[in-house]
C-alpha cells in the first residue's frame, strides 16, 4: 500500500491544469510498469499519481504533414500491432519486439519509456534515428524537446513538474531504405534489461555505397544518443565486411572516450563491435570480386 | 475522484463489483486482500515473474504492476474465473494432464498468459509460445511439461462462454 492519491483526468485541460497547481507535487502514471516498482523500492514518493493512460489525445498514431505522431500513451503493445509504425518505424517495431515481457508490453508505454529517462530504455535509440521531437505541453503553450534533450543524466527528466508530453513526432522511414534494425544484448533472452542495445536504417546507392544511415546508441552512455562519427564515417562507402568493422572499432573508441575505461569496458568493447556487426551485417556487400 | 479513499466499479470472473478502495493499492492486493481470490500469487513484487498474471480486457498483465484504480470500468480474469473442481478449463486439463504443474505457484498466472495467448492466436506455433510465456519464469518443471500443455489446449475448441 503506498501513500499516494489517485487522480484521473477526464481530459487533457484538466490534466494540465491540475499539473499547473500540483505538478511539483505530481508524478504522471500512465502504464506504471516503472513507478510501481519504484513505489515499492521507495525510489520514488509522490504525492499525486495523475492517471493519463485513458486519454484519447494522447493514444493516436497517424502520419501528419509527412510526420509519424505517436500518442505518449501508446502502449508498446500497440506499437506492435500498429502497420503505420511497421511501414514507418520499423526499428521502433524491432524495439517493442524485444520490449520486457508480453504482460509488460500490454500496460507500458511509449511515453513513459522516454520520460523515464533510463539509458536503456529499449524505444530509445529508435526515436533517436528517426529524429524525435517531443510535443511538450502546459496550458501556457507548447514547446519541442528532441529525445536527446530529453534526460539532463540517467533517470533525471529535463522537463518542468507542469509538464505533460503529449506526442512524439518522428521523420518516417524514407522509403528508399530497406534496412532498419535494433538489436540488444541483455543478461537473457526476455524480460531483460538492454544492456547494450543499437539502432540504424540504412539505404545503398546502385554502387553498393552507403546513401543513407541512422545511427543510434543505448545504454552504453550516460544518455543515450546517436554517433555521427559512425554515420559520417559509412556515409558513401561500400560497406565490406572490413568497412563494417572498422565503423564498430570507431563506435567502440567513441563510447569508451565517454564513458572512460571502466571494468566493463573488457567486456563492452568488444561486445559493441560485436553486435554492431551482427546488427549491421544485412547490408555488407559481397567483398569477394570476379 | 481527489482523495485517498477512491470509488471503483469493474466485472471480474463474470460478476460485477463497486468497491471503495485506498487510492495506493496494487490490483495483486485488491484481488488476493480485499476480493480474497488467493489463486493469484505475489512472486517477485516487481513485474520481473509473472506469477501475479491476470487478463484484463483481454490483455495479460501483471497484477503487481498495476494500481487497483486502474481496474475501474475494466472486464477481470483471474484463475477462480477458467473453471473449478469438476469443471476445469481445458487449459487446467491440459497442464494437468501434462504434468505441467509442480509446486504450482507460478501455474495460475501461466494459465492466465495461455488464456491471453489463445483468444489472440489460436494456433501458436512453439516459438509464439515461449514469446508468450516469456514473462511466466517456472522454477519446477524446466518449461518443456508447460509448453507442451499449451500446445495441447490450443487443439481443444473452445469452452462455451469462455
Amino acid at each position: 500500500m503506498f501513500d499516494v492519491e489517485y487522480i484521473r483526468p477526464n481530459n487533457l485541460s484538466t490534466a494540465l491544469d491540475f499539473l499547473n497547481t500540483k505538478g511539483t507535487e505530481s508524478k504522471i502514471l500512465a502504464g506504471g510498469t516503472d513507478i510501481m516498482v519504484d513505489l515499492r523500492s521507495g525510489t520514488l514518493k509522490t504525492r499525486y499519481l495523475l492517471d493519463v493512460s485513458r486519454l484519447d489525445d494522447l493514444k493516436k498514431i497517424e502520419i501528419l504533414d509527412g510526420k509519424l505522431s505517436i500518442g505518449t500513451a501508446v502502449t508498446i503493445a500497440e506499437l506492435l500491432e500498429s502497420e503505420t509504425i511497421a511501414a514507418s518505424a520499423p526499428a521502433l517495431r524491432r524495439a517493442a519486439e524485444k520490449f520486457a515481457s508480453k504482460q509488460i508490453r500490454n500496460v507500458a508505454t511509449i511515453g513513459g519509456n522516454v520520460a523515464h529517462c533510463s539509458p536503456c530504455g529499449d524505444t530509445i535509440p529508435p526515436l533517436l534515428i528517426h529524429e524525435a521531437q517531443a510535443l511538450v505541453v502546459t496550458p501556457q503553450g507548447q514547446r519541442n524537446v528532441t529525445i536527446e534533450e530529453m534526460a539532463s543524466g540517467p533517470y533525471h527528466c529535463s522537463l518542468h513538474p507542469n509538464e505533460l508530453i503529449t506526442h512524439f513526432v518522428l521523420e518516417p522511414k524514407p522509403p528508399e531504405v530497406d534496412f532498419a534494425d535494433f538489436q540488444k544484448i541483455g543478461r537473457r533472452q526476455e524480460l531483460a534489461i538492454a544492456r547494450m542495445s543499437m539502432a540504424a536504417m540504412a539505404s545503398k546507392e546502385d554502387d553498393h555505397s552507403i546513401s543513407f544511415l541512422r545511427f543510434a546508441l543505448g545504454s552504453c552512455t550516460p544518455t543515450p544518443h546517436r554517433f555521427n562519427e559512425v554515420e559520417d564515417f559509412l556515409m558513401g562507402k561500400i560497406p565490406t565486411e572490413n568497412v563494417l568493422w572498422e565503423a564498430g572499432k570507431i563506435l567502440a573508441d567513441k563510447m569508451l572516450d565517454i564513458t572512460g575505461r571502466r571494468p566493463s569496458a573488457v567486456y563492452k568493447e568488444p561486445a559493441i563491435q560485436g553486435l554492431f556487426m551482427r546488427m549491421m551485417h544485412p547490408l555488407t556487400y559481397p567483398s569477394l570480386q570476379v | 475522484m481527489k482523495s485517498n479513499t477512491i470509488p471503483i466499479s469493474f466485472t471480474i470472473n463474470g460478476e460485477k463489483k463497486e468497491l471503495d478502495i485506498h487510492a495506493g493499492i496494487s490490483a495483486l492486493e485488491l484481488i488476493r486482500d480485499i476480493l480474497e481470490l488467493k489463486g493469484t500469487k505475489e512472486g517477485c513484487g516487481i513485474g520481473e515473474c509473472g506469477a501475479c498474471t491476470i487478463v484484463v480486457d483481454g490483455r495479460a498483465i501483471n497484477a503487481c504492476l498495476m494500481l487497483a484504480a486502474q481496474l475501474d470500468g475494466r472486464e477481470i480474469l483471474t484463475v477462480e474465473g477458467l473453471g473449478q473442481a469438476g469443471d476445469l478449463h481445458p487449459i487446467q486439463e491440459a497442464f494437468a494432464e501434462q504434468h505441467a504443474v509442480q509446486c504450482g505457484f507460478c501455474t495460475p498466472g501461466l494459465m492466465m498468459s495461455t488464456h491471453a495467448l489463445l483468444a489472440e492466436n489460436t494456433n501458436p506455433d512453439r516459438s509464439e509460445i515461449v514469446k508468450a510465456i516469456a514473462g511466466n519464469l517456472c522454477r519446477c518443471t524446466g518449461y518443456q511439461s508447460i509448453v507442451s500443455a499449451i500446445e495441447d489446449a490450443a487443439k481443444q475448441p473452445p469452452k462455451e462462454g469462455k
